[in-house]
């Protein structure tokens, strides 16, 4: 399935949390129009549901419940300000923020903060997804080398075509070569060197 | 008695590369403002105060400025190009005024201060790549001018486009007022699209016009042109080049309704037999007389009292039945399919069988939804069909 289009926001489910009035007005118009579900929120609050975008006002700020700070953190948020002072906007970049909107709130501005909202959300999730594996991978550089040693003295190969055996064997098994590695350097399970071939 | 007055502020260029619309805007928002003086429909008359920013996007700041501190007006017609309404949106909003924008636009904006007269994204290119899809092909050259309406035009016609598993040929773009077009038609010659989408505006498209028509013609090839804003006075300008091209809009003079015959008679008694209301002055004169009906109804010229007057009041214009969406301040009405011909008319070959309510941020489309293989026209399952 093809993930949804940031452009579309038609379905989408908004946790809002706003403390003046005409803004909420203005929020909850601008969303009907785009689509969007809003779930009303007062910190302090439980949050019962699971948004997949949260609107916060900086005038709700900090939020002292850690369990809610864990809670928006796993959908985009986006900060309304009041104010630019660097004390206040300390407070709001404790929730990472993927967007933000200047108070008062007019309608224009909305459906661009939260296309860049969901948009930077989904280039950070990746971004993670990245860093994890790049962490996986430097983690087992060193079985890697383990490994390739053992073959070169195995084998009586150099470095390079030790590096190959190993690559080539963990295609024909269909395994990334840090398990077949581990492997190696655990069971002393060597590649035949007629992979070499 | 004299019926007393309300001052109401009209922006259109008059000046500069845009000058024709702008013209055409003036000459239909100034037919409505007469007509509406002397009906005792109305126990007010319209006092229009009208101002020439000279195709200078500056000068629509400028201009703006004047109505409202110094005429004092709290409704204004007029704007043309996007850029033009974005100058004037800040001061609307901070003053709390009304503006009345006559053109189509390219969507995704809702000021609670502007009242969208004009066909929103759903109405006019929607059923256009439908159409295109279902009935002429999968593959589209684009060509237009290098600004918002062109690039927000070729974006959702690129999403149906690849959605349908079709491909964009190509994207080329002039600059506003660019007549060096050859370059693009050679390459249209050379690389035999099924369909060009011409979203060039002003002189750019008439040259284009000219030149694809002469170019296609000597190398023998009959390839569609397709518009999303080409209106009547347009085809006089470009001439029998301008034969063929299958344009979607809201208005044609061509429209076979009792109001609009009622209103082209009024419009060739005013301004000569051989002349003709274009898509944007006919909207021009529709904001003129849903302005007077809200004020009408309303009262007052309080902005609040107005709007709220003017959502859902149904006003039969000479282009159907249109009314405002209150919930996003654009206008409710029906799409056409036309293809225009030699004698700078449009024939009528679809229409949508209601007015439809405005998308302005395309909330309602689906563009996974695949075409119809059937050889229908654009219709229901993409459309939101209001009764």
């Amino acid at each position: 399935m093809s993930k949804p289009s940031s452009f579309s926001l038609r379905g989408r489910k908004a946790l809002v949390a706003i403390k003046d009035e005409r803004d909420a007005t203005i929020v909850r118009r601008q969303f009907e129009r785009l689509g969007i579900d809003i779930v009303a929120w007062e910190p302090g609050a439980k949050i019962d549901c699971r948004p997949d975008v949260t609107l916060i006002d900086d005038d709700f700020l900090p939020l002292t419940s850690p369990v809610q700070r864990a809670v928006l953190g796993r959908s985009p948020v986006i900060a309304l300000l009041g104010t630019e002072t660097p004390s206040r906007l300390k407070l709001v970049l404790e929730l990472d923020p993927a967007s933000f909107l200047v108070k008062p709130l007019r309608s224009a501005g909305i459906y661009a903060a939260l296309v860049l909202a969901f948009e930077r959300s989904e280039r950070t999730s990746e971004l993670k997804q990245q860093v994890v594996k790049l962490e996986q991978r430097l983690r087992s550089r060193r079985v890697v080398l383990a490994a390739v040693l053992q073959v070169m003295h195995t084998h009586a190969l150099a470095e390079p075509a030790a590096f190959a055996l190993i690559r080539r064997a963990a295609m024909e098994q269909r395994k990334t070569i840090e398990e077949l590695s581990a492997e190696i350097t655990a069971k002393g399970s060597l590649p035949a060197q007629r992979a070499l071939s | 008695m004299t019926k007393p007055s309300i001052p109401v502020g009209i922006i259109c260029s008059q000046h500069g590369p845009y000058q024709a619309m702008g013209r055409e805007i003036l000459k239909s928002a100034m037919m409505a403002v007469d007509e509406i003086n002397e009906q005792d429909e109305f126990d007010f008359a319209i006092s229009a105060h009208v101002r020439d920013p000279r195709g200078i996007i500056s000068e629509y700041h400028t201009v703006c400025d004047d109505l409202i501190r110094n005429v004092g007006v709290e409704h204004i017609i007029g704007c043309y190009t996007s850029a033009s309404r974005k100058q004037v949106l800040p001061i609307v909003e901070r003053t709390d005024r009304l503006l009345w924008y006559p053109a189509r636009y390219e969507g995704f904006e809702c000021s609670d201060n502007v009242i969208y007269v004009g066909a929103s994204p759903n109405h006019n290119v929607l059923p256009l790549v439908r159409y295109v899809l279902d009935n002429l092909s999968r593959e589209i050259f684009c060509v237009g001018s290098n600004y918002v309406w062109t690039w927000e035009t070729n974006r959702v016609t690129r999403e149906l486009v690849t959605a349908a598993r079709g491909k964009i040929l190509a994207e080329r773009l002039l600059e506003l007022g660019e007549s060096a077009v050859g370059h693009i038609v050679d390459e249209i010659v050379r690389r035999r699209p099924p369909v060009v989408f011409n979203t060039l505006v002003g002189s750019s498209s008439y040259d284009f016009i000219r030149a694809f028509h002469a170019a296609t013609s000597a190398a023998g090839l009959d390839i569609p042109m397709l518009s999303c804003s080409l209106c009547e006075p347009e085809l006089k300008i470009a001439g029998p080049a301008s034969a063929g091209c299958i344009t979607s809009s809201a208005y044609f003079e061509s429209i076979q309704l009792p109001e609009n015959r009622a209103f082209v008679a009024r419009w060739k008694a005013r301004h000569g037999e051989h002349s003709s209301p274009s898509v944007d002055g006919q909207s021009a004169y529709v904001a003129v007389y849903l302005l007077a009906r809200a004020l009408q109804r309303a009262g007052t010229s309080d902005i609040g009292e107005v709007r709220r007057a003017a959502a859902g009041h149904r006003y039969n214009s000479p282009q159907g039945p249109v009314w405002i969406d209150g919930s996003n301040n654009h206008c409710v009405l029906t799409p056409r399919l036309a293809v225009s011909n030699a004698e700078g008319q449009f024939d009528i070959f679809w229409e949508a069988e209601a007015p439809v309510r405005p998308d302005p941020y395309l909330t309602q489309l689906d563009i996974a939804a695949s075409p119809a293989r059937d050889g229908t026209l654009p219709n229901a399952p993409h459309l939101r069909v209001v009764k």
